[in-house]
């Protein structure tokens, strides 16, 4: 079975990038022939495109939905009204995207074997680098359950 | 598992926000798009080198990162002082080439097909590209998924990766092609212009052949004559990755041209006390308000206006569109906004075909792609035709090329006057006297959605299932009704 543990989220946009310093702590610790780890700044088709030929997905990425910041949520596709991560007002949503690929044949994963990590944030809208610290404090911990989810000890 | 229900907010805050202010009598007086507002870029920039914008600036939207790679790297050259040699500037165009066309192939069968194809009045869990190929065949969403991946397939070759690319440097490119690779490009080439004039064939029998559409393309409340703006090379002809900056009056005659050094001799913007939001305007027309026309300086940046402020295609194909366009809606310059989807699969074809003559190019293959920058840097600008519009990098560094200022315009913000008068105009029609009619929402996201606004990283939705919220409101500014849909 192979697995991708795809990192979204924008690098330059302070919580933005949780997704992408998560899968950067990952770094060296999957290292096995069937996980691969990819960080990327997209959504919609562009998405899609990296998701074909896995058999399961861990998305992480970031979300807002009114909860505390650093609260950490475990989520399937269904769960999701529209998408987690935004590209455009013309473009398609996660859920879409995939059923689409799933009716074109592509090989997709199912929706049972997608699980999305989703870390609540503050600020998506100042450019910067860097977590704030009550989003920094959730790295660790969604880096365990990225490991545990693929049981490397 | 326990259900959450996200607001379709997205965590940008990114539906699309309006605001509408009534008169006292109850009529729109004026409408506004709320957008949210990045903080700090320049801050952000200063202190970096500034070879490394080009590989910065495409994460600011996620949705075109080539178009800002490439303005990007093309200010770079203009602060290094340094001249790319011809294959350099052929390898970048034929990778922009080829990201044109995957991008417009998005943009109109999952963007604009399913309103025309399915019909603005289907149920909107209808209306989007499972709905499409519901009805014209699982073919066709084959050929969309097929024929945009060949377009990203290029760019990967060219720019390095398909996910963000990074190939062009300043002084040119980072790789030459070889024969290989080029007959594989120039073959996925002639099967991409086959697909742009399949699209073209598309729109025609679904779109033209239907009066209703074409009635509503044609219709007065999308129409909005006012100035327009498009890169065009020397001989006036649309250009998407170099040339100058020429500007049409509603009229059609050229108003100005102008290259990227003097951009800010020709656009200012104009800041209004009640958003942080900024318009850009014709500072030699003048700033008259959000209304359009010959006296005021408001602008737009489309595939419409890049249209209407050349004189034509470069390429056969696309010259042929773009005469059947002007011809079926009554001259140049085209003023309906909707006619914006027909103009992209003009552009499209024109892409697909310039992909097939840059990749027969007898220098497309030499080694030579790139002359290393030897002079100070210090200060410049680079213009390329983002799918959204023109846009403008603007650097100025110090002496070792540490960046001091950056000034950005991206493709939407050209438009943000252009698009807030365009929904009033649709608001106008649906709010009279303090009652608002049925259909509201839908025919302001059908007036802003023909703009295809990049709302920097916000908005993610289908047709039909933007989430979007309209805040009507008194003369004071009091909150009357509040509208809305897929937003709790």
């Amino acid at each position: 079975m192979k697995t991708l543990v795809l990192g979204l989220g924008n690098p330059i946009l302070t919580d933005d990038g949780v997704g992408i310093h998560v899968v950067r702590a990952l770094a060296g610790r999957l290292n096995r022939p069937d996980l691969e780890v990819v960080e990327a700044s997209l959504g919609g088709l562009r998405l899609l495109d990296t998701t074909v030929g896995y058999d399961r997905l861990i998305l992480v990425d970031a979300i807002q939905a009114g909860g505390q910041i650093g609260q950490v949520y475990r989520l399937a596709p269904r769960d999701l009204l529209s998408s987690l991560h935004s590209a455009s007002s013309h473009d398609l949503s996660l859920p879409a995207a995939l059923e689409l690929g799933r009716r074109l044949g592509l090989a997709v994963p199912e929706d049972e074997a997608i699980t999305i990590l989703a870390v609540e944030v503050g600020d998506v809208l100042t450019f910067g680098e860097v977590c704030t610290p009550p989003v920094q404090a959730a790295i660790p911990r969604v880096v365990q359950m990225v490991l545990d989810q693929v049981r490397i000890p | 598992m326990k259900k959450i229900s996200i607001d379709p907010i997205t965590r940008l805050e990114g539906h699309g926000k309006i605001d509408i202010f009534l008169d006292d009598e109850g009529n729109v007086a004026n409408a506004y798009l709320v957008v949210p507002e990045l903080r700090g870029f320049e801050k952000f920039a200063e202190g970096r080198p500034v070879e490394e914008m080009p590989r910065i600036t495409p994460r600011i939207c996620g949705v075109c990162p080539e178009a800002h790679h490439m303005a990007s790297v093309k200010a770079c050259d203009a602060v290094y002082h340094v001249e790319v040699p011809p294959t350099g500037k052929k390898l970048r165009e034929l990778l922009y080439s080829a990201f044109y066309v995957a991008d417009h192939t998005v943009h109109f069968y999952i963007l604009a097909a399913p309103d025309f194809v399915l019909g603005p009045d289907a149920p909107p869990a209808e209306r989007n590209i499972l709905g499409l190929i519901h009805k014209v065949g699982l073919e066709v969403g084959g050929r969309v998924i097929r024929c945009r991946g060949l377009g990203m397939d290029i760019v990967g070759m060219l720019g390095g990766k398909t996910i963000h690319p990074v190939g062009a440097l300043p002084g040119g490119v980072s790789k030459a092609i070889d024969e290989e690779e080029r007959a594989q490009i120039e073959e996925w080439g002639h099967e991409l212009v086959d697909f742009g004039q399949f699209s073209l064939q598309l729109f025609h029998d679904v779109v033209l052949q239907n009066k209703t559409y074409l009635d509503m393309i044609l219709s007065d409340a999308y129409t909005t004559p006012m100035y327009y703006m498009g890169l065009v090379d020397e001989n006036n002809k649309v250009n998407f990755y170099d040339g100058k900056v020429r500007v049409v009056d509603p009229e059609g005659q050229e108003f100005v041209k102008y290259t990227p050094e003097e951009y800010l001799d020709v656009i200012a913007e104009r800041v209004e006390p009640w958003t942080y939001l900024k318009f850009p305007y014709l500072k030699k027309v003048g700033w008259k308000g959000l209304v359009t026309g010959m006296d005021s300086g408001v602008y737009q940046a489309t595939p419409l206006s890049r249209l209407n402020a050349a004189d034509g295609m470069t390429t056969p194909l696309a010259q042929q569109a773009y005469d059947h366009f002007y011809e079926t809606l009554g001259g140049k310059p085209v003023h309906g906004t909707l006619a914006t989807h027909w103009a992209r699969l003009i552009e499209l074809l024109y892409a697909a075909e310039r992909i097939v003559e840059l990749a027969t190019d007898p220098e497309i293959t030499n080694p030579h792609v790139r002359n290393i920058p030897t002079e100070i840097p210090d200060e410049g600008v680079g213009i390329v035709e983002a799918p959204r519009g023109t846009l403008t990098h603007h650097y100025v560094t110090d002496e070792k090329g540490i960046v001091k200022k950056c000034n950005l315009i991206v493709g939407t913000t050209n438009n943000y006057a252009p698009i807030s008068i365009s929904i009033r105009k649709a608001a106008q029609a649906f709010i009279k006297m303090g009652q608002i009619s049925e259909g509201l929402l839908n025919r302001v996201e059908m007036a802003f959605r023909s703009y295809d606004p990049c709302l920097g990283c916000a908005t993610h939705a289908l047709p039909g299932q933007m989430p979007l919220e309209v805040l009507v409101r008194d003369a004071d500014g009091n909150v009357l009704e509040r509208l809305t849909q897929f937003i709790e």
